[in-house]
């Protein structure tokens, strides 16, 4: 870790966090308020206004009454994927191979920091980015559904639901990460970091549609948990091993490749 | 000290450097010339860590390039062949964090080098001029004091005040024992701070010479004038000399080092109306490496 450079880090990046936070909590607290406990029957006939396996790839259900799975379907089914995973591709391109395609690198390799030094801090400052963003979005959505639904919220559940939804993130930064630790250029760099997290997006929707295609779900890093499910007494814990497990590989993974490989600076 | 040996970096494209030897002591001044794309930058890559080489070796204080790099970097000032500085960051805010990168905290040496080139690194990097990053360029690699400099054409885009402030900086970094590798195209200042030179043309070294040497290598060029043009240009063709263009009635005539004695008495045995000697710059000798006639020198 070097510290001046992490700092500098948190400068250069703090407001696209805070973007993604403010239309992230934003999501949050309309979800939240549009929440109706006497009366699921109202979502639960808007739904039925849809194709089923229009609602089944963006992981809806209506089947859920409670405030924590009402949560855990419409919001941690998709959303919670789809706009942090822009934020992990932005990011993730950013911290690296951008630096390398625009010769900017060149004046921090030209210091005593060595390559490992400047990967792992950079590293750091991605995991520790998505760490924060849903340490908040947990606090909002905790707040915002005790202010207006007191006791309904689960808060146990809601917690064992962020701690998953945020590794799967961080291991989808630091596959953009690897990407961009990989390549010098970011056109590379941008196209598998964002093409392996969109298609497994993708993957996870069409298997979620049809019957016929669940494979591709369970074959997509999106699929491996329903978060439904997981509110309601499924334990995340396996899972949540298995995703550190991955983070730590490509974070390690990473770091090698950058270290090896030859800078055109 | 800078000691490259044997050194080969090959590209995909099959550009590169090959069998690079060249040695820089300290308190030397390493010119290193060459076209375009000739593989200046290549070594250069090499020298700062930034590519491993397939064969051979770059040490520099006698760490390898490639594996000690963190380690040389604390004493090795570098600037850039094409700068680019991290985004969205003011001047001084930079020689900040290049302070707190390097752990310097001595401050004095960066605010002379600012006073030196009447610079003032207040304001976004991207907002400056060409020349202004050039000089933020400069001041970086030169304020902590470093024993070894790698300067990649360091006055591009400087106006030609400055560039002579450079040369006094090199010129007084040299003379505290500094050990300097610097890449350039302008002639001038070459002559001016180099001790030797190194011509680079394709990849491969084509010249290693102190410069002194090299300018008396050369052969040097006389323009006379005679009262009978004919009789002197057969009396000088059998004794061997190069006789050039005898436009109106002047002969031309270039001779090697060593052979001017022979040649004064030669001509003196014509009439000579008037007689001048044509100077050749350091900048004709490049010229000739870069254009491919290096066959023909010394």
């Amino acid at each position: 870790m070097s510290i001046p450079l992490f700092k500098t880090t948190i400068k250069n990046n703090w407001l696209l966090l805070l973007i993604f936070f403010g239309v992230l909590t934003m999501y949050m607290t309309i979800m939240i308020s549009m929440y109706n406990p006497d009366d699921m029957q109202a979502i639960t006939s808007m739904l039925e206004l849809f194709p089923e396996e229009m609602m089944n790839a963006m992981g809806f259900s209506g089947a859920v009454t409670d405030l924590t799975g009402y949560l855990a379907s419409w919001l941690y089914g998709l959303l919670m994927f789809g706009f942090p995973m822009v934020y992990c591709i932005i990011l993730g391109n950013k911290l690296v191979a951008k630096k390398v395609d625009n010769g900017s690198m060149a004046y921090l390799l030209s210091t005593p920091a060595s390559r490992t030094k400047i990967i792992v801090t950079q590293g750091v400052y991605a995991l520790l980015s998505v760490v924060l963003l849903f340490a908040a979005l947990f606090g909002v959505g905790v707040v915002t559904s005790i202010a207006m639904f007191p006791d309904l919220l689960d808060i146990g559940a809601f917690f064992k639901l962020n701690v998953l939804t945020m590794l799967i993130n961080m291991a989808i930064i630091m596959i953009t990460f690897f990407f961009s630790c990989l390549f010098n250029d970011t056109k590379y760099s941008l196209g598998f970091g964002a093409g392996f997290p969109i298609l497994f997006l993708l993957m996870n929707m069409l298997g979620g549609a049809s019957d016929k295609l669940e494979i591709l779900k369970k074959l997509s890093i999106y699929g491996l948990q329903d978060p439904v499910e997981l509110v309601h007494d499924k334990d995340a814990l396996g899972l949540d091993l298995f995703f550190a497990g991955i983070i730590a590989l490509l974070f390690l993974a990473s770091v090698l490749v950058f270290r090896r490989k030859r800078l055109p600076l | 000290m800078i000691e490259v040996k044997e050194l080969t970096m090959k590209y995909p494209s099959g550009k590169g450097v090959f069998d690079l030897n060249f040695t820089v002591k300290q308190g030397q001044v390493m010119g290193y010339l060459g076209p375009n794309g000739a593989g200046k930058t290549t070594t250069i890559r090499a020298l700062l860590g930034f590519m491993n080489p397939d064969i051979g070796t770059a040490r520099i204080n006698g760490m390898d390039c490639w594996h000690d790099a963190p380690n040389i970097q604390k004493s090795l000032g570098y600037i850039p062949g094409e700068i680019a500085f991290p985004d969205s960051m003011n001047g001084d805010e930079f020689l900040r964090f290049m302070h707190d990168m390097r752990g310097t905290k001595d401050f004095a040496l960066q605010k002379q080098l600012i006073e030196m080139f009447e610079f003032s690194p207040k304001g976004k990097i991207k907002k400056f001029s060409k020349g202004m990053k050039q000089k933020l360029g400069i001041v970086a690699a030169f304020m902590h004091n470093p024993d070894v400099l790698i300067l990649d054409e360091p006055t591009s885009g400087l106006d030609p005040l400055m560039q002579n402030r450079f040369v006094e900086l090199v010129l007084s970094e040299k003379a505290k024992g500094k050990t300097i590798l610097m890449s350039s195209h302008m002639f001038e200042e070459v002559e001016k701070t180099c001790d030797n030179v190194l011509i680079i043309k394709d990849g491969r070294i084509v010249k290693q010479s102190d410069v002194q040497s090299l300018k008396e290598s050369q052969r040097k060029g006389f323009v006379l004038k005679t009262t009978d043009t004919h009789r002197l240009v057969q009396m000088l063709k059998v004794s061997g000399f190069e006789v050039q263009s005898t436009a109106d009635d002047s002969v031309e005539v270039y001779v090697s080092g060593s052979d001017i004695d022979r040649f004064i008495k030669t001509a003196a045995q014509s009439t000579i109306v008037s007689f001048s000697a044509k100077s050749q710059t350091l900048e004709d000798i490049f010229m000739q490496f870069y254009s491919g006639n290096s066959t023909t020198l010394g």
